[in-house]
């Protein structure tokens, strides 16, 4: 889909995010609280099936960071520590999608999730029962070692969640920047007549989908045929 | 049983006598049974491993499942009293173990029986029969770890 240049200029909206990136964002924010929640609980046998529904989703998300619509690419709004200071001295406007700073963010966060992810694959109950995908792989010993580490880990994406959250509210109500609406919506209201960033087409969903299910369906059967 | 005072206090005094080594060794003991317990879980692991591939390595079945059955035969031994909560050191064992000792025997006695049933499929080379006698015996580590293992 091409942008609807007479809406922008008419209407002030455009679109911002797409839905797979909303979908995925909001997937993600329902998926690790039960994650946590079916860790606590022991219900390691469904923690074992979220865990391999987020993998999807965050494989998804990275196959989209690079053929996605224009605000989803990684290309778009990954920034270096000059931008990143540009913008926080406010000598460089803010982008349309993720500013150069909260680039960091979805960086950091992805990048632990993934770290979180590969953990999970290869870690394992104390009965080394309920397994990750990948744990036969492992001996008992790097299964309980990863499995510690999994548990560690998730206080450092507690961390990040809280910053995350924390960093919108400051826009919400300090900055009076709404960031939370257009990611529900995907629409944002814009001051002058700004372009509506470029949107991928459905080949390229496609595409992301099959790499990301191919990829998942792969780990979740034990790598075949580096598993024997 | 009606005892005399003076009789009493000498089977007090016994009882002391006879708990003080096993207080004593508790640290070691609880030790001793922690890592029987992590060996019978890396022993699961080892078989469960197996029967994850295509062709499982039934020699390594085999030796697993023998390890268990023995490491399971020796849970008895592992819980003197004073071995509980009350020996200072971390423990997760509850005091039901030794307020309910029949119930922990039984359940002990499930679990040997389970890893007897996991030998004798493990003997043969049917995958499905290893399977389920795995599923059986993790059964009573679960039924037993919910009644006398406290829930972190």
């Amino acid at each position: 889909m091409r942008n609807s240049a007479w809406m922008t200029e008419n209407s002030g909206m455009i679109r911002l995010w797409d839905w797979p990136v909303r979908l995925v964002h909001w997937s993600m924010a329902a998926l690790i609280p039960l994650m946590w929640w079916t860790a606590e609980e022991g219900e390691l046998e469904r923690h074992r099936q979220l865990g391999l529904a987020l993998l999807f989703l965050v494989l998804f998300r990275l196959a989209w960071g690079f053929m996605g619509s224009e605000t989803a690419r990684f290309s778009s709004f990954v920034r270096g520590p000059r931008a990143i200071a540009d913008y926080l001295a406010g000598r460089s406007a803010a982008p349309l999608g993720h500013n150069p700073l909260g680039a960091l963010s979805v960086v950091a966060l992805l990048a632990l999730v993934v770290g979180q992810l590969a953990l999970g694959m290869v870690a394992q109950d104390e009965y080394g029962m309920v397994t990750g995908p990948l744990n036969f792989l492992v001996t008992a010993e790097v299964g309980e070692a990863a499995t510690e580490i999994h548990e560690a880990l998730f206080n450092g994406i507690i961390a990040l969640v809280a910053l995350h959250v924390a960093a919108i509210l400051y826009y919400q109500f300090v900055k009076r920047d709404n960031l939370i609406g257009p990611m529900l919506s995907g629409r944002k209201a814009v001051n002058a007549s700004v372009a509506e960033p470029r949107r991928a087409g459905f080949g390229a969903l496609i595409g992301a989908l099959v790499i990301a299910g191919a990829l998942t369906s792969w780990i979740a059967w034990g790598v075949p045929p580096l598993g024997g | 049983m009606i005892m005399s005072t003076k009789r009493a206090f000498l089977v007090a005094a016994a009882a002391a006598l006879l708990t003080m080594p096993t207080m004593a060794a508790a640290p070691g003991t609880i030790k001793a049974r922690q890592d029987n317990f992590k060996a019978m879980g890396r022993s699961m692991k080892m078989i469960g491993d197996e029967l994850k591939k295509d062709a499982p390595a039934f020699a390594v079945i085999r030796r697993e499942a023998a390890a268990l059955e023995k490491a399971g035969a020796r849970i008895g031994k592992y819980f003197p009293k004073g071995s509980g909560p009350e020996a200072g050191v971390k423990t997760e064992a509850l005091p039901a173990i030794w307020q309910k000792p029949a119930d922990f025997r039984a359940a002990t006695a499930n679990l040997n029986h389970a890893t007897k049933g996991l030998r004798t499929a493990a003997a043969g080379t049917d995958a499905s029969k290893v399977r389920t006698a795995v599923g059986a015996t993790f059964g009573t580590c679960k039924a037993c770890h919910e009644k006398f293992r406290l829930d972190d």
